[in-house]
């Protein structure tokens, strides 16, 4: 599943075209669902950014879930500013760096795949930044790119999930010196990127495929019922999974048949801590 | 994406000789400024394994402390004042057993530039006494040494001081990057061994048994003393066979006369890091065998004594008793 973390409408609606998005019901942002993807609009600004982020990641992330759902990542995708015009308008840049200009604060995502974007840094501002701010010295940029979202959805995305599956991609959409706001030409220059954004996209949902897991389907319904026949606690599941995965790791073998066990009539816990010690016995040391 | 892609230079570092000889080596790589290197190290929720696949370096100035007391579940071969020192953080090779990946975090190698400053502590420490030190526990010196010449110059450091021996353990068969030196008298070159099958499916990206016993008789050729390492024992089918033969291999190759000395080890490591670790390799039957944790809180194979035993009664049959230790 890829999330996708906007902050304008027009930066929002090349995806929502692309990737045929269908508008949720969410009473709180304009929030776009379609196939193994789904796009919030944050509105601008780092606080906006990090509300929504973590709205969209607490709505949809179960406990354990970052770790288990495949190809699970989150990217934020808009325009920024750029002092110096080293990158033309218009092109697409990852992030390997995010700083917070008001908190100084850095950011730092997991670049472990090959991708085919310009790397750069990006310095998350509450206001607007112009060039003049710059030239005369009112404002000391410290990156390459200017915006006003990426620490705040950095940090929100960072409570919950790994560094490898937060990306940020900056499109430059002017040199900090806009006069009048076009929202058709943001439009285009992130209409431009998705082809690119798209392979990336693919390239990010490899890297963060779970691995599978040693026990089958099977084994863990096997094991599941097995926890609520023996009335086992938390930690004696735990255990129980832990001693499981141990036994085919170890053995290169399929569980052995556990329903004996799953059959035994528990009525208190003490009876079940004996099956489980059994049970023990047999994946250890068999 | 490859090794090394990226490289994170703390603001600090950027200056020092070491961290431009690095960077000069990687002229294609990303730099990052940052300011502070567990900026980048310590981050929450990263992912060892994956990071593995594409490390990155990163350049650090290291504070004080430099030089840390020896930890109990390392051999001391009998000496006083041990300590170890850890101017490199992580290693290039990629062994499923590595206590590293508990330890650490972050995959990610850090690169101390300030060796310097580790060589005055040193330099203080001896002012109390003798030193035994081991500066390539936490990483692999000898392996990283075409990316930082660290292994020599320790060496060449150790060359001139008095009262200080030093060990540089090591998987590498990169004895060539070293041999132009002149065998030292403080310093130990001891290299990690195991058997041909453990070496291919538990340590990917180190040497094959053959090229670490080549590296070994080359040092031994040239002068040096060679310490034998036989650590972790591992928990292998058919175990007692595979380490006879292994023990027979090495010591076909190296004259068992000429070694210095040799330690044993069976696969063990702290509990929270066996905890930590156990978790994360689902990929490998090293942490699926019954265990056992011992008073002090370390964690080894429930029957470590019978592996251990054979393993000591085989070596013994190359090894004086006086030179086997662990």
């Amino acid at each position: 599943m890829i999330y996708i973390v906007t902050a304008l409408p027009c930066e929002s609606s090349p995806f929502v075209e692309k990737y045929h998005l269908k508008r949720d019901g969410c009473r709180y942002f304009p929030l776009y669902r379609g196939d193994g993807m789904s796009l919030i609009v944050s509105g601008v600004g780092k606080m906006a950014s990090a509300i929504a982020t973590t709205y969209l990641l607490a709505q949809n992330l179960k406990p354990g879930q970052a770790e288990e759902e495949e190809g699970l990542a989150i990217i934020n995708i808009g325009v920024c500013g750029a002092f110096h015009q080293r990158h033309p308008i218009g092109t697409p840049v990852l992030i390997h760096k995010v700083m917070d200009h008001e908190t100084g604060k850095q950011y730092f995502p997991d670049i472990l795949i090959e991708h085919p974007f310009k790397e750069g840094s990006v310095e998350t501002h509450n206001n607007v930044v112009r060039r003049e701010d710059v030239l005369s010295g009112r404002v000391e940029l410290q990156a390459d790119l200017v915006d006003m979202e990426a620490s705040g959805f950095f940090q929100a995305a960072s409570r919950f999930l790994a560094p490898h599956q937060i990306y940020v991609i900056k499109v430059v959409g002017d040199y900090l010196d806009v006069v009048d706001f076009d929202r058709q030409r943001v439009a285009q220059c992130i209409s431009d990127t998705l082809d690119a954004v798209e392979g990336f996209i693919k390239q990010v949902e490899g890297l963060c495929r779970a691995e599978g897991d040693v026990l089958t389907q099977d084994e863990r319904r096997q094991l599941e019922a097995a926890k609520e026949s023996l009335r086992l606690t938390v930690t004696q599941g735990h255990q129980l999974m832990d001693m499981a995965r141990r036994y085919k790791l170890r053995t290169g073998r399929p569980l052995p048949d556990l329903s004996e066990f799953i059959q035994t009539d528990v009525k208190v816990k003490a009876e079940g801590k004996k099956v489980l010690e059994r049970i023990r016995r047999l994946l250890l040391y068999e | 994406m490859s090794k090394f892609s990226h490289i994170y230079i703390e603001e600090r570092a950027a200056i020092y000789p070491v961290a431009q000889q690095v960077l000069s080596r990687f002229p294609g790589s990303t730099r990052v400024m940052i300011r502070h290197y567990k900026d980048v190290f310590n981050r929450p929720r990263q992912d060892f394994r994956r990071q593995k696949a594409s490390t990155k370096l990163i350049l650090a100035v290291k504070p004080e402390p430099f030089l840390y007391p020896g930890p109990e579940v390392c051999e001391d071969f009998g000496s006083q004042n041990f300590y170890y020192t850890s101017p490199v953080l992580n290693c290039i090779y990629d062994c499923d057993y590595c206590y590293l990946q508990g330890l650490y975090t972050s995959a990610n190698i850090v690169i101390f530039v300030n060796i310097e400053e580790f060589f005055k502590a040193v330099d203080r420490q001896l002012e109390s006494g003798p030193l035994y030190l081991c500066p390539s526990y936490d990483t692999d010196l000898l392996a990283l040494e075409g990316i930082v010449p660290y292994a020599s110059r320790w060496i060449e450091f150790a060359g001139t001081r008095q009262g200080l021996r030093i060990e540089l353990r090591s998987k590498s068969a990169n004895y060539g990057a070293i041999a132009h030196l002149k065998p030292v008298e403080q310093v130990i070159l001891a290299w990690s061994l195991s058997p041909s099958e453990v070496a291919r499916r538990c340590e990917r990206l180190a040497p094959p048994l053959k090229a670490r016993l080549k590296a070994i008789m080359s040092a031994l050729q040239d002068g040096w003393q060679v310490r034998l390492c036989f650590e972790p024992l591992l928990k292998v089918y058919n175990w007692e066979q595979v380490y006879r033969e292994f023990l027979d291999e090495v010591f076909s190759v190296i004259p068992a006369g000429r070694v210095l000395d040799a330690n044993i080890g069976v696969f063990r490591m702290s509990k929270e890091q066996f905890k930590r670790i156990s978790k994360l390799r689902s990929d490998t039957d090293v942490f699926a065998f019954p265990m056992v944790c011992h008073e002090g809180g370390v964690v080894t194979y429930e029957d470590e004594k019978e592996l251990r035993d054979f393993f000591y009664r085989q070596l013994n049959k190359y090894l004086p008793k006086e030179k086997i230790y662990g």
